[in-house]
């Protein structure tokens, strides 16, 4: 049964797979005339899931007179729950976006030329085999910003024999994942949708964007839970809060340590949960005595009194409360201290006694997708550690060793550790910080081969663009995204046929360890895999085709069992960080950096996302980047009384320096920030000539950012910046 | 009879602009023309600070004055309540993008001009409007406002203390009611 919320899907609504190319010739890339002549066209249906971020969420999308009409979510899908965000609507467009690449590119002479996939390939091969000779397999890397191909790109990369896999993960999560793996064993979920008291620090999911979480934290208030936002900008999120809490940026752990200080002091915290299921409890009592409401007052500008009476409310629905895990803000990569705010924002957590308990965080079901075995062994695991130093004593043992730090690459770059890169689904040169360092080490590579749609500044830069394909032109790998109170399995399909000589992630992945002798690893098609994968959850492979996503496994169940860490409880005191030489229990730790208080120019700059836009990759997107020119979005946020100070009017053309970097950009003075820092939206910025909608559009934080790596986690310290602004 | 009408939550909506692109999707609009708008509002003074999206679309009004002005009854009111542009009667003269009190009508790159149509077509079929059905936090309300077992009908039952009309003072009569902050 295909699920549809529509009644007439049998009557006007064919159900079917990929469009044909036979009905391309109309109009293929004149929307104009396609707008008018398909206005009556019967339309077909396939589920599949989006491509716009890396939430991907699960679709149905129509195809009219062989182009893509329109989108709408799948009702079925943990993830988004039947709606679609702005830039999943917007960035279908790119399908047929004229920058697209349309065949595979070599660099010849600082000019690129198109070649064929086999010439390609076998030039890329002869290269590689030669930097194998002389520099041996772990001068070899991938990054990718996480996609469904992921297994196949680690596997790849096991099959030369190097452990150099990257995400962005350094960028963006590192730290709060550290902490914690470190706490409670693993990264849970925010069961929102059951909590009657919601206390969301350093995130926000209303602009990030997470479909799922938001229509739960509404179902939330729609019960009369509570909503507060903690944020140095009222975010999207504050729009939907029943308060908003103007925290200072970069003091996170200051008001998260004082609520902590009043549970303990007050006895707020639920005893049986930390007498059963923690250790260390008393030690915290111990060092938290350190840090009352009015000293966190003072460094966080929260007053003492707001963070008692919080406290108060939300152990009073206990453990039906939660604090949000966090993501990249404040917890995931922005600061110094960001280790330890996702550690004491996990302890905060514990003392409601909320873990793994409905209306709290919850270790949500993941869908355990089947190996390749024993038909298609693997190959040998790398021998080393990587070049990164993750996980190594005295280096970033903290750090993931999974993820990698990838914003090191020009590092090692430079050093002569890679030499040799594939960078697929991701943009360094846009996302790293500190552009011209990262420029000059991707530039160090010997080879540096790019799979993406359309040349991004770091494809500009490459020996050889290979055309992936959109992702509404092929089928891919089977993907587990969407956990829940249910696993889910879902998968990407085919809905239009490729428009240009582009592969699939999956296909080119398989054709590049074919080329390069490792076929044996490879020696399957996407079907067969897929169904191997699919086999022990019992799912069939045509019916997950059918319906898009399908629920695996059991039904997620309240309660704590041993944990995955040392213990086995969570860990408020951790020996493992003690013996690695870091604080067993979080502790105040200053940002790295802070603006001049008596300098009325020096600020910290801080950024975020709009909901309009995913890091650097949609904003060549016509449609959405319509929404940033007709409500002026591209400007730098600036609180009112500090821009009048010096002489900044809204609209105002500001000029804005970093030890690192210099730009222009209009102002925005806005009631809603806090004064000690300006906030600049990202997605801007883009420097690559070839991406014509983008191209000079405002300014990326990474502009000013310099090249920083938190000594324990290794991640980018992204909000460790101060910023002269001054009227330009 | 079946009389067509929206609630617009004023308090929902986060500002994310879903509703626009799903719209521009689904009636196949270019990406400059767009049928809604959001207008945001501050308030206070920081700390105590707050703000607001309001989602602006075609009122389908019951006394629409695009529908009065126009010269040629391409604007009309059908009885369902929908207000409609027929294109091939519309001659572009812009009189009622100048009588709209909501600036809500666009002219098309053919020269005829176009708005919210509430989806019409798409709802004679079973579906909802584009805007309401992409919306993560469930911003509009669709339905037959003279059937009272609607979700529409009974919601405004229930709540018409907090419900207000765009721009009363103007006498359009809308569809649309706003539930206030």
């Amino acid at each position: 049964m295909q699920a549809t919320p529509l009644k007439i899907s049998r009557r006007s609504f064919l159900q079917g797979s990929a469009v044909t190319a036979g009905a391309l010739s109309l109009g293929l890339l004149d929307f104009k005339s396609w707008a008018t002549a398909t206005a009556e066209a019967p339309a077909i249906r396939i589920p599949t899931i989006c491509g716009g971020c890396g939430n991907r969420c699960a679709l149905f999308a129509y195809v009219k007179n062989g182009r893509i009409w329109r989108i709408e979510g799948n009702p079925e899908a943990n993830g988004n729950q039947g709606v679609v965000c702005p830039r999943g609507h917007g960035y279908l467009h790119d399908l047929y976006n004229p920058n697209r690449i349309r065949s595979p590119l070599k660099k010849v002479d600082g000019k690129f030329q198109p070649i064929s996939w086999e010439q390609a390939y076998r030039e890329i091969a002869q290269k590689i085999n030669l930097i194998l000779l002389e520099n041996g397999p772990e001068s070899i890397f991938w990054l990718n910003y996480p996609q469904l191909n992921h297994a196949y790109a680690l596997r790849f990369m096991h099959s030369l024999g190097s452990p150099h896999y990257f995400t962005h993960g350094s960028t963006c999560f590192t730290a709060r994942n550290a902490a914690w793996n470190f706490t409670v064993g693993k990264l849970p979920s925010n069961d929102l949708a059951h909590s009657r008291f919601i206390l969301i620090i350093g995130r926000n999911p209303a602009g990030g964007i997470e479909l799922g979480e938001v229509k739960n934290i509404v179902k939330a208030k729609e019960k009369g839970a509570r909503v507060v936002v903690v944020d140095p900008r009222h975010s999207e999120t504050a729009i939907l809060a029943d308060e908003w809490l103007p925290i200072k940026p970069g003091t996170d752990l200051a008001f998260l340590l004082a609520m902590i200080n009043v549970m303990v002091n007050e006895k707020l915290y639920d005893k049986r949960f930390v007498a059963n299921h923690t250790v260390g409890f008393q030690q915290l009592e111990d060092e938290i005595i350190n840090y009352p409401p009015e000293w966190a007052e003072k460094i966080c500008d929260i007053p003492a009194k707001t963070i008692i009476r919080i406290t108060r409310e939300m152990a009073g629905e206990k453990p039906h409360a939660l604090l949000h895990r966090g993501y990249h803000g404040a917890i995931g990569a922005q600061y110094l201290n960001s280790f330890q705010t996702a550690r004491a924002l996990a302890i905060a957590n514990a003392l409601l006694g909320n873990i793994n308990r409905k209306g709290g965080v919850y270790f949500a079901e993941s869908a355990e997708l089947g190996e390749l075995q024993p038909t298609h062994p693997p190959p040998a695991g790398p021998s080393g550690p990587k070049a990164d130093g993750t996980g190594i004593p005295g280096r970033y043992p903290l750090g993931s060793y999974v993820d990698g730090i990838s914003h090191s690459i020009p590092e090692l770059a430079l050093r002569g550790s890679l030499k040799c890169g594939f960078v697929y689904h991701n943009n360094p040169l846009r996302t790293n910080p500190n552009p011209k360092r990262v420029i000059a080490g991707y530039k160090k590579l010997e080879l540096l081969v790019v799979i993406d749609p359309v040349l991004s500044e770091t494809a500009s830069i490459a020996h050889y663009v290979l055309p992936g394909s959109f992702y509404l032109e092929a089928d891919e790998a089977i993907d587990n995204k969407h956990s829940g109170k249910r696993a889910q399995v879902s998968i990407q399909r085919k809905v239009i046929e490729p428009l240009f000589d582009s592969r699939s992630g999956f296909q080119i992945i398989c054709d590049l360890a074919k080329s390069l002798g490792a076929g044996r690893y490879f020696d399957f098609t996407l079907d067969e895999a897929n169904a191997l994968r699919l086999k022990p959850l019992g799912v069939a492979l045509k019916e997950l085709k059918a319906r898009g996503v399908l629920p695996v496994g059991v039904t997620w169940k309240e309660g704590i069992g041993k944990l995955g860490t040392p213990s086995g409880k969570v860990e408020i005191v951790s020996s493992a960080l003690e013996g690695l030489g870091y604080p067993a229990i979080p502790r105040w730790e200053a940002p790295l950096v802070s603006p001049d208080e008596k300098d009325p120019y020096s600020f910290r700059l801080i950024h975020g996302k709009q909901a309009i836009h995913t890091h650097a990759m949609t904003a060549n997107q016509p449609y959405l980047m319509a929404i940033s020119r007709r409500y002026d979005m591209i400007r730098l946020l600036i609180n009112k009384a500090r821009a009048e100070a010096i002489g900044l009017k809204n609209g105002d053309v500001a000029e804005i320096k970093s030890l690192i970097g210099e730009g222009r950009i209009r102002v925005k003075l806005t009631e809603g920030l806090h004064p000690s820092c300006v906030w600049l939206p990202s997605g801007y910025g883009i420097f690559s000539k070839h991406l014509t909608t983008a191209y000079d559009q405002g300014l990326s934080y990474n502009d000013f950012l310099p090249t920083l790596f938190d000594p324990a986690v290794g991640h980018a310290m992204s909000s460790e910046v101060i910023v002269q602004v001054r009227k330009a | 009879m079946t009389r067509y009408g929206m609630v617009i939550d004023e308090t929902k909506c986060v500002g994310c602009y879903a509703c626009r692109v799903a719209c521009q999707n689904q009636n196949s609009l270019q990406e400059n023309e767009a049928y809604n708008y959001l207008q945001e509002r501050e308030f206070g003074k920081f700390p105590n600070f707050n703000r607001e999206f309001l989602p602006v679309q075609c009122q389908h009004c019951d006394n629409p004055p695009c529908v009065s002005v126009c010269p040629t009854g391409a604007s009309h009111k059908r009885k369902d309540g929908v207000v409609l542009v027929n294109k091939k009667d519309c001659i572009g003269c812009k009189y009622c993008i100048a009588a709209c009190p909501y600036n809500v009508r666009i002219i098309k790159r053919e020269g005829y001009i176009e708005k919210c149509r509430f989806c019409i077509e798409f709802v004679e079929q079973g579906g909802k409007p584009a805007c309401m059905t992409t919306c993560m936090t469930g911003v509009r309300m669709f339905g037959d406002l003279d059937d009272p077992r609607s979700d529409i009908a009974q919601f405004i039952a229930g709540n018409r203390h907090r419900l207000r009309e765009f721009k009363r003072e103007m006498n359009t009569k809308p569809h649309i009611l706003y539930r206030k902050a």
